[in-house]
């Protein structure tokens, strides 16, 4: 079991970002969902939520992947670790969508289905973002 | 899954939660910094309640789970990273709790302010810009991302 949970030094730093990136997206995304379900009025938080947070976040957490995928250099194309790509790949258009609908939905006050499918997008990306990391910590085959 | 996956699943779930909830809570703080009307402050605060909710459920997961690996994995309890995360355990909780308290005391005024007519009030601004309760609340936060590089790190493994 020990020898499992030694990694070389050198893979620990992009390890540290793509984990602290994932967090934070974990709870930008939240954030948004909570905006969205509990605060509808607030468009420009939602807004600003989304593009200074959200996308940032998935971008350090995505880069930071794929930096520690260079290192690990992993045989073969274990399921875990397709679902960690798709999550994160599929996650970046689900979250510009997202991003859209929330912009127009501040250009639109007068309409409610803006924050609705926000809140709806981003409560199923949240929970996807669990499956990934259900599966990229615990590695199944 | 074995034992020890799960153990870690539910570990690295409560890490996410605690990590997660303070940037939930630091977004909103954030945003009633902006504010001045206590009626939108209020709104702010009442949000991160929910966040408060996830970093307490997270803190507890992070706790059980994490003695629980560690015996499970055969990790001597004297092991530098175990104690130093122990210890920022610790802090981290009794930062935000203390920095939470203050936190509910601002609500309560800016809700009371909000019934009273929703102007603007120094009293609340002061509170809001309070140094000691923002070095408690971003403090915290920034102790979880220590015990985050601990875990990774793991110095005296």
């Amino acid at each position: 079991m020990m020898l499992a949970l030694v990694r070389p030094d050198s893979w620990n730093f992009p390890l540290f970002l793509h984990v602290l990136g994932a967090g934070v997206l974990v709870g930008a995304v939240g954030a948004t969902v909570i905006i969205a379900t509990r605060a509808p009025t607030l468009r420009r938080l939602l807004v600003g939520t989304i593009g200074f947070l959200v996308l940032p976040a998935w971008v350090l957490m995505r880069f930071a992947g794929q930096w520690i995928d260079s290192r690990e250099d992993i045989p073969g194309d274990p399921s875990w670790l397709g679902v960690g790509f798709i999550v994160g790949d599929a996650g970046l258009v689900l979250l510009v969508v997202t991003a859209l609908i929330a912009w127009w939905g501040l250009r639109r006050p007068e309409r409610r289905w803006p924050v609705r499918a926000v809140a709806v997008i981003s409560g199923l990306y949240l929970i996807a973002l669990f499956v990934a990391m259900w599966a990229m910590t615990t590695k199944p085959d | 899954m074995n034992k020890y996956d799960w153990l870690l699943f539910l570990h690295v779930t409560g890490a996410f939660l605690v990590l997660g909830g303070a940037v939930m809570a630091g977004t909103f703080n954030f945003a009633a910094l902006k504010r001045e009307r206590p009626s939108e402050v209020a709104v702010l605060f009442r949000l991160a309640r929910v966040a408060v909710a996830a970093i307490g459920a997270g803190l507890g997961l992070t706790l059980i789970f994490g003695l629980w690996l560690v015996h499970n994995v055969g990790y001597g309890w004297s092991q530098t990273w175990i104690v130093l995360a122990l210890v920022l355990w610790v802090l981290a909780s009794a930062m935000g709790g203390i920095g939470g308290g203050r936190e509910k005391q601002t609500r309560e005024l800016a809700e009371r302010l909000a019934a009273e007519g929703d102007a603007p009030s120094q009293e609340l601004s002061a509170r809001l810009r309070d140094p000691v309760w923002l070095a408690l609340s971003w403090g915290s936060g920034a102790v979880v991302i220590a015990i985050l590089a601990l875990m990774i790190w793991k110095p005296g493994a």
